[in-house]
Formats: structure tokens, C-alpha cells, sequence
């Protein structure tokens, strides 16, 4: 549970700028779409986070569900991103 | 004969049973099954004992089931009360309270967030549970939603309604207090959907993308238009913007409703809106607050060959007015003039006319101004007054509605949207009570002052902002005052941010004082 983390940086905002995220104590797992947590707007503010926090671009076709369902895909997302970017 | 909601789509279905008439998801039905449906419910909900003029709430999500309840209702001869999805179980329980219903059509997942409440409603006898059975517990009789859309019955009861009776209660909040039920005839609906497809030229070979929700007027009526003409509507909830521009192109849309916050959305420069072609969009329409400049110049530059449309309406009066598209380039920040069949008046505080460019009180009179507030003689007799110009001799013989909105009229007569008289708050399309958010604030326990203003904002039109002196002695947390929000309000009501004060600002009557909150904002 390290906050220095991706997945911990990201949990961070979440639980912070959503407040039914921590009402609902949601976990890294836990779906987040559809569920009331984050609608299209919300999207937006963690996509504007992802990109200024992790230094990277989302491209508009990487904005799909299997992504941004959770704490952690989006932290898979997020890493393997980075990871490709590196290797480029 | 058309004056019952529901004839609309009997007509459709006997003119077009092949037709394509509603699309969510993989589900595909044509004209003739959504009818067959229709009829199977609506026996069903009379079967169970649900009798003529009872509210049927309807609390689903955007869904062939929501569809198909509105007119099952209507064939039921009872009244539909369709409940946003987006709300939470004090809302939720305040709408049924409030209008006395007597049976709930409700998703399995949903009916989990209301049965702590349902036993304390005497009024509700029966469920009607979708995709699923009512838990272990359950207070209330429930039947099964699929079991009784495939019970069709062999013949049709009759009818004795008529167009004058009450058809729908659909809630919506004012400057104070919990949402009230505004109520709408057949008739008033069925005219709302005559007018609106007639100046939008909707024809049945239209194929509406439906992402309003139907819980609201202009949301209604995307599906009361196009089930009236024959048309397609394709129901589409999204998370992604991207969701919707794929749905425009595969599901060849021709027409689509939305709200500022959706083409703010859209126009996005992350948005793929501008890397595509939509040649199959006849039009769109903006309602539910003013289209900022910049993103109505970037949807008519990604959506060159797209009529736009903007409208004006409340759901008091149903639909008021709408900018022809011949009319943009002119006068691209007008609200546009009244619809079809319907006079616009602007009034003064003397209750006079304004001259052009003075500001008033827009006044709608036409055939969609509705009955009023459930149950609320008196409010609805400030909103509902008589015509205020017509000779005595006509005596009292009709309600026009005051719109609590200040608007001016150009030379020519076309109108311009300036605000709200009253505190009311609008927030991607939604009308919040600043009392409400108050209340909830107080039932914390955390706060001994709140006071509630809208803050503009570029996206939302407006954002909650709440300002609060906690309560005497323990330590203040303003994100645990957030949680405790989050879990009894819906997200478009939530304050975005809380403003931590030792006192708020007085006026000399001893009153807050929300002008001097709105100037601390910058507002």
C-alpha cells in the first residue's frame, strides 16, 4: 500500500476528488464505472490527472473501460504506458 | 384517434410493425413487439389491483424496460412517475411518498438501495421487479416485469381516459425545499411531441440517439416524438464520450438531444467528434442552459452538414422556444422565439409588457403549459396564474406559466436568456434546490450554518458551492462532510467544494446574505 506507488498515487485522487469513492471505501479493485462513482466527468478529471502526474498522453482510443474500471487497471494502464514510452 | 399517450405508439405499430422502434445495447424491437410488450404490462399492472389515475413510479435506469413502462402505464390508465436513476434512497422515497404511489417498477439492483425505506410508505402496495427477484425481506408483494411483458392478452381492455387526465408526474426542484411533481396531461405531452417534431421535421425515418434522461421533459420527449412519428430512438447510456460519437457513426444517427455539459463533452479536444464524418446527422439540440460560444463554434466546425438547434424550455410549461437554425450565424447567443402554437410574453415587475431590450419575466401560454404541482395548490397558483391580458370578459380561462426566468427581447422579438429571479441553481441540466443541499448539510451533525450558491462554470453551467461554520467543539473535516454528502445526495447535487467560515454574512433583516457569498467567489 505504498502512496509513492502508481497504483497508490492514483488511489490518492480517487479517494480525494470523489467522495463516494471514500464513502464507499472503495478498494483497488472495486469497479468505478457505472457503479456512481465516476460518470464522463469524472473521467475527464482522472485523465487530466493521469496525464500531468505520470507525464504521459492519452490518446482519445485508449479511453475504454477494461482501463479505467478500477484503481488498478488504471495503474496497469498508467505502468504499461510508461513502460512502452521507455522502451520507445 | 391519437389523445392518450400511448395511442401514439399503437398508431406507429399498426402503421409500422416491422418498423425498428427501439434500440439499447444487442436488443433490437420492432414496432410490434414494443406494443406487445406494452400490452402485456399494462394488464399485468391492472391485474395486480393498480387502478385507473395511480402513480406508477418508474425507477430504472436508461433501458428498453424503461421504455417500455412509460406506455404500459399509460395503458394502464394510470399515471407514470419515471425517478432518475442517478438518486438515492431519501430522494427516491421522497418521490414516492409524495405522490401516494401504489406500485414501483424497479431493477433487482436498484430495489436493494429502497426496501429499508419501502415499509415505511403505506401507500405503496405492489413491486414490479426487472431482471431478477425481489430480495429476502421484501415488505411488499412483488411480480416479475419479464413475466408480465410475456402475458399479452388476447383482447384490449377498454379505455375511458381522456386527454385531459393526468398522464405523468415528472420531478424537478425550484429554489427551496424537496422537488416537487410537475404534472402533465395526455395532452400536454402528446402536444409537446406534435410541436417539437414539427419544427425539428422529425419523419419516421429518423433515428434519435437518446442520452437525455427520460426523468426529465426534454428528455421525455425524445422518446414521445419518436415513437409519435414512427422514428427509431437508440438508447445509449455512456461513460465515454468516444461511446457516443461510435454510436452517431454505427448506428447511422440522425438526431440527437443534449444538454451543455454533453457538447462540452463532445467538443473536447481529446474528443474524436472532430476526426470523424457524420453525414447522417440531420440535427441536434441544445436545452437545459445556454450553449457556451466556444463549444457551439467547435460542434459546428466538426458537425458541418448538422442543423443546430437551441432551445429553451422548464418542465412547468414543457417546451417554450427554439433558435432556427437559419438564425445562428445572426444570433448565435439567442434563446430563439416560441414553438409552434405557443406565445411567449416578457413581463415586467408592474406586470407589463417589456419593450425590446428591457428585462422580464419570460410568461409561456400555449398548449403545454402544465397542471401545476402535485399537491401544491398554492405554489402552483404563483406559477400558474391567469392569462394576465385577456379581455374580463373572457373571466378566468387561462393559466399561463412564470417561468422565474429573466430574459429580453431583441427588435426583432428574438429572446435572450439573462437569469434566474430566485436562487435556483442549474448544473448540467439538472435544477437544484440550494435549501435542499442545505438540509443535507445540517442532517450531518457537522455543520451549525451551511448556505448553497451556484458558482458558473465553464462545463456545468454551474457548481454547488457550500460555505459552513462547523459545529461547536470536535474537529471539523471537511472531507468527511464530503463522504457523508456523497452518500445522501446524487453526484450532480454534491457541493464541489465546502467553504469553511467562523460566520456567515448577514443582510440587515438578519437573513444570509447569498450576494455577498456570490461576490467572495468572484460570481
Amino acid at each position: 500500500m505504498n502512496a509513492d506507488t502508481t497504483t497508490g498515487r492514483i488511489r490518492h485522487f480517487i479517494l480525494n476528488q470523489f467522495p463516494l469513492a471514500r464513502q464507499r471505501a472503495i478498494g483497488d479493485d472495486d469497479p468505478l464505472l457505472r457503479t456512481g462513482i465516476l460518470d464522463s466527468l469524472g473521467i475527464l478529471e482522472v485523465v487530466a490527472f493521469i496525464e500531468s502526474e505520470f507525464q504521459i498522453t492519452v490518446a482519445d482510443e485508449e479511453l475504454v473501460a477494461e482501463s479505467f474500471e478500477s484503481i488498478a487497471t488504471m495503474a496497469r494502464f498508467v505502468d504499461g504506458k510508461r513502460q512502452r514510452e521507455v522502451g520507445a | 384517434m391519437d389523445f392518450l399517450i400511448h395511442h401514439m405508439l399503437r398508431s406507429s405499430a399498426a402503421r409500422l410493425p416491422e418498423k425498428e422502434a427501439l434500440v439499447c445495447g444487442d436488443q433490437r424491437l420492432s414496432y410490434a413487439e414494443v406494443w406487445a410488450r406494452v400490452r402485456g404490462l399494462a394488464a399485468g399492472i391492472r391485474r395486480a389491483g393498480i387502478e385507473r389515475s395511480d402513480r406508477v413510479g418508474i425507477f430504472l435506469d436508461a433501458s428498453v424496460e424503461q421504455s417500455i413502462s412509460i406506455f404500459a402505464v399509460s395503458r394502464a390508465e394510470c399515471v407514470f412517475v419515471p425517478i432518475s436513476g442517478v438518486l438515492l434512497q431519501d430522494q427516491v422515497a421522497h418521490i414516492v411518498r409524495d405522490c401516494r404511489m401504489r406500485c414501483l417498477i424497479v431493477s433487482a439492483s436498484k430495489l436493494e438501495i429502497v426496501v429499508p425505506v419501502l415499509s415505511s410508505i403505506p401507500t405503496l402496495e405492489r413491486l414490479i421487479v426487472v431482471g431478477g427477484s425481489a430480495p429476502a425481506g421484501t415488505p411488499l408483494p412483488a411480480d416479475s416485469y419479464e413475466a408480465l411483458c410475456g402475458d399479452v392478452p388476447a383482447s384490449d381492455a377498454p379505455e375511458a381516459s381522456i386527454e385531459k387526465d393526468l398522464a405523468a408526474i415528472l420531478y424537478t426542484s425550484g429554489s427551496t425545499g424537496k422537488p416537487k411533481g410537475v404534472m402533465l396531461s395526455h395532452g400536454q405531452v402528446m402536444a409537446g411531441a406534435t410541436i417539437v417534431s414539427t419544427y425539428l421535421e422529425i419523419t419516421e425515418s429518423e433515428r434519435i440517439l437518446a442520452v437525455l434522461p427520460f426523468s426529465f421533459d426534454a428528455g421525455m420527449n425524445q422518446i414521445m416524438t419518436a415513437f409519435q412519428r414512427g422514428a427509431t430512438i437508440v438508447l445509449k447510456p455512456f461513460v465515454f464520450a468516444r461511446e457516443l460519437v461510435t454510436a452517431l457513426k454505427n448506428e447511422r444517427i440522425t438526431g440527437l438531444a443534449g444538454v451543455p455539459t454533453l457538447w462540452g463533452l463532445l467538443a473536447q479536444p481529446s474528443s474524436s467528434l472532430s476526426k470523424g464524418t457524420y453525414p447522417h446527422l440531420r440535427y441536434i439540440t441544445n436545452t437545459g442552459g445556454v450553449m457556451p460560444q466556444d463549444v457551439l463554434a467547435t460542434l459546428r466546425a466538426a458537425l458541418p452538414t448538422t442543423k443546430v438547434f437551441l432551445m429553451y424550455g422548464l418542465t412547468e410549461a414543457f417546451r417554450s422556444t427554439y433558435l432556427p437554425p437559419s438564425e445562428l450565424d445572426k444570433r448565435p447567443t439567442s434563446m430563439g422565439k416560441a414553438i409552434p402554437d405557443t406565445e411567449i410574453l416578457v413581463i415586467d415587475e408592474n406586470g407589463r409588457r417589456c419593450g425590446p431590450g428591457e428585462i422580464g419575466e419570460l410568461v409561456h401560454r400555449g398548449p403545454t403549459v402544465s397542471m401545476g404541482y402535485w399537491g401544491q395548490p398554492e405554489l402552483t397558483a404563483r406559477v400558474l396564474r391567469p392569462h394576465p391580458f385577456l379581455p374580463p370578459e373572457l373571466g378566468d380561462t387561462e393559466r399561463v406559466c412564470y417561468s422565474g426566468d429573466l430574459v429580453k427581447m431583441d427588435e426583432d422579438g428574438f429572446l435572450y436568456f439573462i437569469g434566474r429571479r430566485d436562487n435556483m441553481i442549474k448544473s448540467s441540466g439538472y435544477r437544484i434546490s440550494p435549501t435542499e443541499v442545505e438540509e443535507v448539510l445540517f442532517q450531518s451533525g457537522m455543520v451549525q450554518l451551511a448556505a448553497v450558491i451556484g458558482v458558473p462554470d465553464p462545463m456545468l453551467g454551474a457548481i454547488v458551492v457550500a460555505f459552513v461554520v462547523p459545529s461547536e467543539g470536535g474537529s471539523f473535516d471537511p472531507a468527511a462532510l464530503q463522504a457523508y454528502c456523497s452518500a445522501k445526495m446524487p453526484p450532480y447535487m454534491l457541493p464541489k467544494t465546502i467553504e469553511v467560515l467562523d460566520h456567515l454574512p448577514k443582510t440587515s433583516s438578519g437573513k444570509v446574505d447569498y450576494p455577498a457569498l456570490r461576490r467572495r467567489t468572484g460570481s
